[in-house]
């Protein structure tokens, strides 16, 4: 019940706003909340397996933390990254900025930063999405790297020698502390 | 050893006396006179026995009396002439004493009040055979009145007041109107006055008062609830005891308006102890009076106007409160009973008070109690939309349906606003006269629950209606239209769409069976919208099977982007069953048609089978009704324990009793719907996600971040303490660990 009348909410609240252009950038921000309000709940009843997040604080909604698991069959099983994700003022129309927290040796991550190359987070983005679907491309990222535009390009090379590469792998990553 | 000095004053004092009583005279004379004016005078005002003479009667005597007290007044010897006489009086008083006692013994003897009577008025012989003559001076009268009272009340025992009592009360006007009352005694009054009984005694005739009155009140008041008695009361007051007190509280008047104004401060004082009398005895009824309510407006009536006159609000509240408590809320008591009383108590308060300030001390109990109660909210539910099996509404039907209130701040601007009232507490709010569903539906602090629970009730009246009845829709409708009055329109949406759905139901099924005519009628149902049906995975075997299959076609073709989900437990099933010897006809359960048509593919079954058949998820109790349904028809028997026969030919030996139960059994249960407390339940394991979620996230996090954390999730009210022992339990399964403080999620 709850669901259908929450997700029935924000697309009237967004009406709302462009009547009243006065108050856009309080009650846009309301509405920025609202959405990712309703993203949390979606997320949090999805029970989709190895991804999750979930915001820093009660009191700012635009921070989240991230946990993505290694998709079983990959060489990345068994492990778990964490990711830091901030949703700009202006989110949904603006793709959330995303980095990898945990160092992840992968050829579409910047090992030292954490930087992510996804096209779904660069120029492929598009309103529909949400922290879920984000989530979810970045686990089958994971297990399917995109070799033709690597920002590791040692990882990219060396790709295609699975074991060896799992070797990398293991010598950078860190398993999870409890504290956040 | 006396000093001349003193020698010389003493000579000199004799002297002086000698002058005064001499008189100078010559030798003694004066002396003499004085003796002699002295013997006269003490056997004048001697008090003297009964049968004596009085010294007055001697007219002779009176000028030489006279003289005699001149006399002694010009030797300055007076104060002694009475200072002696008080020391006879004292002496002689023993023989009253005597007397009193006397009659004392008789009147505890026989408790007869007449020995009082006589007594009083041998009293009152003594006092005035005793008096003395009123030429001798104010002084001596008074001091003789006083010393007599005084040696009077201190040989009256506790036995004369209690006798004094009865012979007070049997003065007053008796309570049966057969009997005559008695004549106004004014002689023993009188002698009350003379004797200085009324004054001492005071308090005991007020209390013979207030005695009668309330003995009045509780006899001809008890139980006596659907008028008014205040007025009767009134009135018997003026006619009875009145006339009573004039006796003794007006008895020097002489006018009328004299004896009014005498009469005003006791008449009062009478008057109040009446309503106070009243009062208190509707205040022990008060329960009752609720119930009879609203026959019982006149007792309610007279309450409100006893209050005016006595406070005894406090002691309202209490009993009210103590008897609610005793007698209403205790788990022996109904729901719908407590609603019922708990609504006649919100009409009868706000006669006695309009603020609602006692309505609102005594409410919270019952508030409190009925919000503990599971079923409050559907009892609620069920009684606004009409769906009682008998008993009285809730609601009159002809109080205006009106949008439920909201707790609005006070409008200072409002020329009738009128401040809280002295006794209301800090957290009263003014009770705007609301109408009764509102003050229902506030018991909760959410209305959400409400209409939940308005969903759940709807669903099952509506998953009810068998057949296409669309009057039974229509009715719904109806009352879902004069709950959105109350509760809003965008709160019964879903509601609405719940009604669509069984219309869209009866339009979907005509276009499916205009395509390709199907026995079988959905009802189709938007899933959100509905609250939680009990799920099942009762598979139908058979034929059943292949219609719905069928049906589930052609609907995907006529709506392409939906999908078919059988609920076939909601049904029911029409069957004609062809026996090789006779038909037989049944309006069943799903179950139990699942069940038949298994046995058409062979004749015998055990229970295990049907149910492997079937699903798994069939409850065997379940199972072994249903078939015990068909046993009851003679279309099943039941061969060894739990393997069951078609009987393909009935059997001969029932009797025709039997026969005649082929009836069909109509077991059209509501089907279950889960209750609000399901429900909650099932919030909260989405607050567990929501503890998962940043658990997994945020790693460990002490109970308070937890519970801020919580504030994420929609709906989220329970308290740290109910987290708590959320957290608890999910510790006990192993789903969480706790460490310092710190709750993680178990490691897997």
């Amino acid at each position: 019940m709850e669901q259908v009348t929450s997700s029935l909410a924000p697309s009237r609240a967004t009406t709302l706003n462009k009547s009243g252009p006065a108050s856009s950038s309080q009650s846009g921000a309301g509405s920025v909340t609202k959405r990712l309000g309703n993203e949390l709940m979606t997320l949090m009843m999805s029970s989709s397996p190895g991804i999750s997040a979930f915001p820093k604080t009660d009191s700012n909604l635009f921070d989240w933390i991230g946990t993505i698991e290694g998709a079983p069959g990959t060489v990345y099983a068994g492990l778990s990254f964490r990711i830091s994700i901030h949703f700009p003022s202006n989110y949904p129309y603006v793709a959330p900025i995303i980095q990898f927290e945990t160092p992840c040796y992968h050829p579409n991550v910047d090992l030292k930063t954490g930087t992510i190359c996804l096209d779904i987070l660069k120029d492929k983005w598009s309103a529909v999405y949400s922290v879920q679907t984000i989530l979810i491309s970045l686990q089958s990222l994971l297990g399917e790297p995109n070799n033709e535009s690597p920002l590791n390009n040692d990882a990219a090379t060396l790709w295609d020698n699975q074991e060896a590469f799992k070797v990398q792998l293991l010598r950078h990553y860190r398993p999870l502390k409890d504290d956040a | 050893m006396a000093t001349d000095a003193l020698r010389a004053q003493v000579a000199a004092k004799w002297q002086e006396s000698f002058a005064r009583l001499n008189q100078n005279e010559p030798g003694i004379v004066g002396l003499l006179n004085f003796s002699q004016a002295w013997d006269i005078a003490r056997e004048c005002i001697r008090p003297r026995g009964l049968d004596e003479p009085d010294p007055s009667t001697r007219n002779v005597d009176r000028s030489k009396f006279q003289a005699s007290f001149e006399l002694l007044n010009r030797c300055r010897r007076l104060p002694i002439l009475l200072e002696s006489f008080l020391e006879d009086m004292r002496k002689r008083f023993l023989v009253i004493e005597e007397e009193v006692k006397e009659f004392l013994l008789e009147y505890e003897r026989t408790s007869n009040t007449t020995v009082i009577l006589n007594l009083v008025f041998r009293l009152l012989q003594w006092y005035k055979k005793w008096l003395p003559m009123q030429e001798l001076g104010a002084t001596l009268h008074s001091a003789f009145v006083l010393s007599f009272q005084t040696h009077l009340f201190s040989v009256l025992t506790p036995t004369f007041v209690r006798g004094f009592k009865e012979l007070c009360a049997s003065t007053l006007p008796s309570a049966d109107p057969e009997t005559s009352d008695p004549a106004p005694n004014v002689e023993m009054w009188q002698a009350f006055e003379t004797l200085g009984l009324l004054d001492r005694y005071e308090n005991i005739i007020a209390s013979v008062g207030y005695e009668h009155i309330e003995a009045h009140v509780v006899a001809t008041c008890t139980g006596q609830w659907s008028e008014s008695m205040l007025g009767q009361l009134r009135k018997w007051m003026t006619d009875k005891v009145v006339p009573w007190m004039l006796l003794m509280y007006a008895r020097n008047a002489t006018t009328a308006d004299d004896a009014r104004a005498m009469l005003q401060n006791v008449g009062s004082r009478f008057d109040f102890h009446m309503a106070k009398t009243l009062c208190d005895l509707r205040t022990k009824e008060i329960f009752d009076i609720i119930i009879d309510y609203p026959d019982s407006s006149g007792a309610l009536q007279d309450l409100k106007e006893c209050m005016h006159r006595v406070d005894q609000r406090a002691s309202l509240v209490h009993t009210l409160r103590k008897a609610n408590q005793k007698r209403l809320l205790h788990p022996g008591a109904d729901t719908r009973l407590i609603l019922t009383q708990y609504v006649a108590i919100i009409k009868c308060l706000r006669i006695v008070d309009p603020p609602g300030v006692l309505l609102f001390k005594v409410a919270d109990p019952i508030r409190r109690y009925l919000r503990e109660r599971p079923d409050t909210i559907r009892c609620i539910v069920s009684n606004l939309v009409g769906d009682d099996d008998g008993g009285d509404p809730l609601v009159d039907d002809n109080e205006p349906i009106q949008p439920l209130q909201h707790w609005e701040l006070d409008d200072y601007t409002d020329p009738n606003w009128e401040p809280e009232p002295v006794d209301a507490g800090p957290d009263f709010r003014a009770n705007k006269p609301s109408d009764v569903i509102s003050t229902l539906v506030s018991i909760y602090d959410s209305r959400d629950l409400f209409v939940k629970e308005l969903q759940v009730l709807l669903a099952q009246r509506l998953l009810a209606i068998s057949d296409d009845n669309t009057e039974k829709v229509e009715k719904e409708r109806r009352s879902i239209e004069i709950l959105k009055i109350r509760f809003g329109e965008a709160a019964l949406q879903v509601c609405e769409v719940m009604l669509k759905d069984m219309t869209d139901s009866k339009r979907i099924d005509g276009h499916v069976q205009s395509q390709k005519a199907s026995i079988i009628h959905p009802t189709i149902l938007s899933k959100h919208f509905w609250p939680m049906l009990e799920a099942t995975d009762i598979g139908m075997p058979g034929q059943f099977r292949m219609f719905q299959e069928e049906y589930a076609k052609e609907f995907s073709a006529f709506k392409p982007d939906k999908k078919l989900r059988w609920l076939p437990h909601l049904g029911t099933v029409q069957l004609v069953l062809h026996l090789r010897d006779r038909t037989v006809e049944a309006d069943v359960p799903p179950l139990e048609a699942a069940f038949i048509e298994l046995f058409s593919q062979q004749d015998v079954w055990t229970l295990d089978e049907l149910i492997a058949n079937v699903g798994s998820s069939v409850d065997r109790t379940a199972a072994l009704n249903a078939l015990l349904t068909w046993v009851d028809l003679g279309v099943l028997k039941e061969q060894t324990e739990n393997s069951f026969k078609l009987l393909e030919e009935a059997e001969t030996a029932p009797e025709g009793a039997r026969e005649s139960r082929t009836v069909t059994r109509s077991v059209v249960e509501l089907p279950p719907a889960p209750s609000v407390q399901q429900q909650q339940a099932e919030q909260m394991r989405v607050y567990w996600k929501f503890i998962e979620g940043m658990l997994t996230n945020l790693g460990s996090l002490s109970l308070d971040r937890i519970q801020s954390m919580l504030k994420l999730a929609p709906g989220y009210d329970q308290s740290i303490d109910q987290l708590s022992m959320f957290m608890e339990a999910a510790r006990l399964e192993e789903l969480v660990a706790v460490r310092d403080g710190m709750w993680k999620l178990a490691s897997k």
